[in-house]
């Protein structure tokens, strides 16, 4: 019963950083815009966040500044993607070299391997909402998160409503599927997509806030580990919706939390249990793009 | 065919890129303190302007040339095999346990046996995004980059428990026997391997320009609608390029392995590595055999050079992954048109 | 009556190339002005201008007597110009009341939510006052040709404007609609509008138009009214010189009673699993040009990608030469004798980007005669080209540039000689001349029927109904994929063939 609690509570855990990269990637996806550099945008986040707070001791100033910065890694990736017209893959991929090597080259400046926080702790972030919390089993599951982790699953319908009731989420989904129609009603499709590029940074900053400082106040080394592409994947599973591409995230943070229960009554085989979060999503995106792709009869493929 | 004028805009879009990248980099080594004159000089005296470090240089280009080419096969075809690093890895692991295990002799056997397991393991670790691409129509790139942690999470299990060298005092698989290893020539780290290297860079100089595959491979990259069009059987021939990738992928792996690692630790690779480096020769050497020759020189000799940088200033080592990304950056860019 | 729109002296230039030449347009108040020209002659270049996605390089344009600088749609939409493009601009996966609305959604009171009701009520009221039939609530990709039509129509009369402009309204309408299309236009002029109609149909032009305006190469030829010209006239104004409008096609030749090529019962489904292809059978005898006419959207794209082997059919087979050829990959194909002209020139037939030699191999790119130990011949590969380009009278700068330099027509012409050359038993020519200028189109024409004297055999898919009956020997006609009746080209009046191609059968006919 406990290790269950405990892999449901994980669930919820692991799930948000996805949740909010997913959330905020599906409008460059929608607006025809692959960003895989939410992955770097997302380290970017967890770097600044903690190493600001670091220095200051401002939770204020670190949180707006991780925020700042991601929202310039967004910037540029519109401004060479977009206005530049460059290969926004190579553009993506570039700004998940720099970042990390900013960070390494930042500690080894400090001549530290990480950065631990003590100034503040992991405690000080989770919230114990009220009444769920007395409730038995459902309390120890749902109570005693952070607030980005809350705002991930909160962030679910919000975008989901900003993405169908909004013009903002129209004119997106318009960009992506025909900007020529777009400009021959004299939409600002280039706006569009700044726009959209700059929501999945918003969102993967939290994330990265998420994943460093609030939730274990430290940072270390490429600590992302590849979550921005599981939520990449997440996304073409859910072919860009909302609410069916979080569920991928979510099914994410199911196996992740599995991996990480299962691994600690594991000994030696611990280890092989970490690839299993990878193994399923290629799997599920496998089987997703196979239901797809086997009604498909015209011969080809597209790039 | 391309002109004069075509391949001049070429070489300056490979270039403004790496003056800016290096401009870049020169005003933060002006934050920590140092002179980034200085610091450059430094990074690229000894790897390029001596004999022996110009040699050396050439021992580091080896697998870069080859992860080199291993991406622009596939990135000229407009798929996007990231999955190279993992190749890589997995072909040089397996190198390791058979040049370890394994001994038959005759020196010139068992290195081909080595280098054969290798591109066997890339091939067979490529096969899987092309399988789920062709089948499935599974975007390559999001399952190469999943895979790639895989990987390196699997090997590092491997390397950390089964295969494990007890008697190393750290985390490394048992070292190669010797007849497995390539011996340098004279005082420098070169080796025959990279002789290899300049072969399979040859072959692949003619695959790309003269034969059918090439030819596949730029209509398939230029208009794959087209290409399946004209008979090329676009599914079938992703597979191929999947294929050779791996292989030029496994082929490093094992070279490495074979000529200067002699064991696989969990820093087998370097960071950013072999196969993320090769991406970036690819990129700057657009695509082309030349172009990756050249690129791959200049990158192991900035990356030698960080080594220097370390000893002789007090910029961060990781000041060359920092400029390799900003270039990555830039050369998404392209500054003059090319027609192409 | 007041001119609406005048252009002075508007011009523009791609790089050296002049689209568009010291352009003088007086368009008058409430009026149906028809722009005419042939394919390339700077029309749509124009019309781009006036609706401000394109700039001009130089040049007025006066809207009501003001000068007014056209920076994008919105300005031109913000003086009362609307534009009705010839593909158009709608977002398939949206609704019609959504598309309409598109960029003038109707917000809630206080929120920045959509109020999907009221915008449904507005759009609904429209259809109604312009006398349409249409759905607000379905999806633009469940919607025909001609619905899809009518959505944009409403689009552009949604924002108020008085000045219409219709971009070639009729090239993928079948008669019965083009008629109702016509009658909309004169409602319209009726209440006030004015309007102007991009086409090449002189038989519409004649119907509709007040006053007419040739354009050619990029300058103004003509400028008529109506009731002073005919059709022969407008004709010689758009070409320069007299034109035969029929081609030169003795079907005295002897159509051997040999089935080379036949289908039967092919179905077809697309991805969403709906039937594209009926059912359709049929057989091509040896030495005849088998026309396939029809509607744009009925079934003819998926028919050619199956029998080119680019797609997948269903059921059914395809047998040549007695041979079964169903669902064989193209290579395959083309080993058995057949040479493909694809439907669209740059998507299957060219690859802009390669060199022309590298154009002039694709799909015979492993010839022997080119490729030996598996290394290509490259000076074997110029000659070919070379050789191409004499006896095809292909038209290009540089012979080693890239194949997108090249016009239309002489485009067209590399893929016909490259085809032609394999020596193959059957042709397929999909929409051979389609954006094809008049002189290529003569040619191209010529070359089929000199191929199919040759004793070869010719399936020809085109929308074009007069390419069909000047060159076919035989046609079928398509509707939503099936076919709905076989006629002779000599003996069949245009009107019947418009019946067909509406899906009326002419079961009367076929009893006689």
């Amino acid at each position: 019963m406990a290790l269950l609690n405990s892999i449901l509570y994980d669930t919820v855990y692991h799930s948000a950083p996805i949740i909010l990269c997913v959330i905020g990637g599906i409008f460059a996806y929608k607006a025809n815009v692959l960003n895989i550099a939410l992955e770097g945008m997302m380290l970017n986040g967890a770097f600044v966040s903690v190493l600001v707070m670091y220095f200051t001791g401002n939770i204020f100033l670190a949180l707006s500044s991780a925020i700042l910065t991601t929202l310039i890694w967004g910037l540029i990736f519109s401004y060479f993607g977009v206005s530049g017209s460059g290969n926004v893959i190579v553009i993506g991929l570039g700004i998940n070299f720099i970042v990390p090597a900013i960070a390494k080259f930042t500690l080894n400046m400090m001549g530290v391997s990480n950065i631990s926080l003590q100034n503040i702790s992991v405690s000080d972030f989770k919230i114990h909402i009220p009444i769920i919390d007395s409730i038995d089993i459902v309390g120890s599951i749902l109570s005693g998160h952070t607030f980005i982790t809350y705002l991930a699953f909160i962030g679910i319908i919000i975008m989901s409503v900003i993405m169908y009731q909004t013009k903002f989420g129209i004119y997106v989904r318009v960009v992506g599927e025909n900007e020529e129609a777009a400009i021959s009603l004299g939409l600002k499709t280039k706006l569009y997509k700044y726009l959209a590029i700059l929501l999945g940074a918003l969102c993967a900053g939290l994330a990265g806030i998420n994943l460093s400082l609030e939730r274990m106040c430290m940072y270390t080394n490429d600590m992302t580990a590849g979550r921005g592409f599981i939520a990449i994947a997440a996304i073409y599973c859910g072919g860009g919706k909302p609410l069916e591409s979080s569920l991928y995230a979510i099914l994410f943070g199911i196996s992740r939390a599995l991996a990480v229960n299962l691994s600690i009554n594991a000994g030696p085989m611990a280890g092989i249990f970490d690839t299993i979060p990878y193994i399923i999503m290629v799997s599920v995106l496998a089987t997703v793009s196979y239901m797809k792709f086997k009604n498909v009869r015209v011969r080809g493929y597209t790039f | 065919m391309r002109n004069n004028n075509e391949t001049l805009k070429h070489i300056i879009n490979s270039l403004i890129p790496v003056i800016l990248a290096f401009a870049l980099g020169a005003i933060i080594i002006l934050f920590t303190g140092n002179n980034p004159l200085y610091a450059y000089w430094i990074l690229l005296k000894k790897s390029l302007f001596t004999s022996k470090g110009f040699l050396d240089t050439l021992h580091y280009a080896s697998p870069l040339i080859l992860t080199g080419l291993a991406i622009a096969v596939t990135f000229k075809a407009n798929v996007y095999n990231m999955g190279v690093e993992g190749q890589m890895l997995l072909g040089g692991f397996f190198a390791g346990l058979v040049g370890s295990s394994i001994s038959v002799g005759n020196p010139f056997i068992e290195k081909f046996i080595c280098i054969i397991v290798a591109i066997i393991c890339g091939m067979a670790f490529a096969m899987i995004p092309a399988i789920l691409k062709v089948k499935c129509n599974v975007n390559e790139m999001v399952v190469t980059l999943m895979l790639n942690y895989g990987v390196v999470k699997v090997l590092e299990f491997l390397t950390t428990g089964v295969f494990k060298d007890k008697s190393a005092g750290y985390v490394a698989t048992p070292t190669i026997n010797d007849i497995a290893m390539f011996s340098r020539f004279g005082k420098s780290r070169i080796t025959a391997f990279f002789v290899i290297v300049i072969i399979v860079l040859i072959v692949m100089y003619f695959i790309m320009k003269k034969t059918k595959l090439g030819y596949e491979i730029t209509a398939i990259g230029k208009n794959p609608e087209f290409a399946e069009a004209c008979g090329m059987n676009v599914g079938k021939k992703i597979m191929v390029i999947m294929l050779l990738s791996g292989a030029l992928s496994g082929m490093a792996g094992a070279g490495w392995m074979l000529s200067d690692q002699f064991k696989y630790t969990l820093s087998f690779s370097g960071n950013p590595g072999l196969g993320w480096d090769g991406m970036l020769v690819a990129l700057l050497g657009g695509h082309t055999p030349i172009g990756i020759l050249v690129a791959s020189i200049f990158y192991a000799a900035l990356k030698t050079g960080s080594d220097s940088i370390n000893m002789y200033t007090s910029v961060p080592k990781e000041i060359v992954a920092l400029i390799q990304g900003i270039m990555i950056l830039f050369l998404a860019v392209k500054f003059l048109k090319e027609k192409k | 009556m007041k001119s609406i729109i005048q252009t002075i002296n508007l011009t523009k230039k791609f790089g050296d190339f002049v689209a568009n030449n010291n352009i003088s347009l007086d368009i008058k108040e409430g009026e149906i002005r028809c722009i005419v020209g042939e394919n390339g002659a700077g029309k749509s270049t124009l019309m781009n201008m006036l609706y401000g996605l394109v700039a001009p390089s130089s040049g007025k344009i006066l809207i009501r007597g003001e000068e007014v600088k056209m920076t994008n749609p919105l300005t031109a939409i913000g003086v009362g110009i609307g534009m009705v493009h010839q593909h158009f601009k709608l977002v398939s996966s949206l609704t019609v009341y959504e598309n309409i609305l598109l960029g003038v959604e109707i917000k809630k009171k206080n929120s920045p939510l959509i109020d999907k009701k009221e915008e449904i009520k507005k759009v609904a009221k429209m259809i109604e006052d312009n006398h349409l039939q249409l759905n607000p609530t379905d999806k633009i990709e469940d919607i025909s040709i001609g619905e899809r039509q009518r959505v944009e129509i409403l689009k552009m009369l949604y924002r108020n404007v008085d000045i219409l402009i219709l971009d070639e309204p009729t090239a993928v309408l079948t008669p019965k609609e083009v008629d109702d299309l016509i009658a909309t236009l004169k409602l319209l002029k009726e209440q006030g509008k004015t309007i102007i109609v991009i086409t090449h149909k002189l038989r519409e032009v004649m119907e509709l138009a007040d006053s007419i305006t040739v354009l050619k190469h990029g300058n103004v030829v003509g400028d008529v009214l109506k009731q002073d010209t005919d059709e022969k006239e407008i004709a010689r104004m758009m070409v320069g010189r007299d034109v035969c409008l029929t081609v030169q096609n003795d079907r005295k030749h002897t159509v051997e009673k040999q089935v080379v090529y036949q289908v039967d019962n092919l179905n077809v489904l697309n991805d969403d699993g709906k039937k594209v292809i009926n059912n359709v059978s049929f057989k091509v005898n040896k030495g005849e040009i088998f026309g396939i006419a029809g509607v744009e959207g009925n079934g003819q794209s998926e028919l050619i990608k199956v029998l080119t082997g680019l797609m997948e059919a269903e059921s059914g087979n395809v047998i040549l030469y007695g041979k079964n050829v169903t669902n064989r990959w193209p290579k395959e194909l083309r080993k058995e004798g057949i040479g493909i002209i694809p439907e669209d020139r740059y998507a299957t037939g060219l690859c802009r980007e390669m060199s022309v030699s590298d154009n002039c191999i694709a799909g015979y790119h492993d010839n022997k005669e080119i490729l030996k130990y598996g290394l290509y011949n490259s000076k074997k590969i110029d000659e070919i080209r070379d050789k191409y380009i004499d006896e095809f009278d292909i038209r290009l700068g540089d012979k080693n540039g890239v194949i997108g330099n090249l016009s239309g027509g002489n485009a067209q012409k590399v893929i016909i000689a490259r085809e032609l050359a394999s020596k193959p038993k059957i042709l397929m020519a999909c929409q051979p001349t389609r954006g094809v200028d008049i002189g290529s189109i003569e040619f191209i024409h010529n070359e089929i029927i000199k191929f199919r004297d040759q004793g070869n055999t010719v399936i020809l898919v085109s929308s074009e109904l007069s390419e069909i009956m000047s060159l076919s020997d035989r046609v079928i006609v398509m509707y939503k994929g099936q076919i709905t009746g076989e006629i002779s080209p000599t003996e069949v009046s245009t009107v019947e063939i418009g019946l067909l191609m509406a899906g009326i059968k002419g079961e009367n006919k076929h009893e006689k």
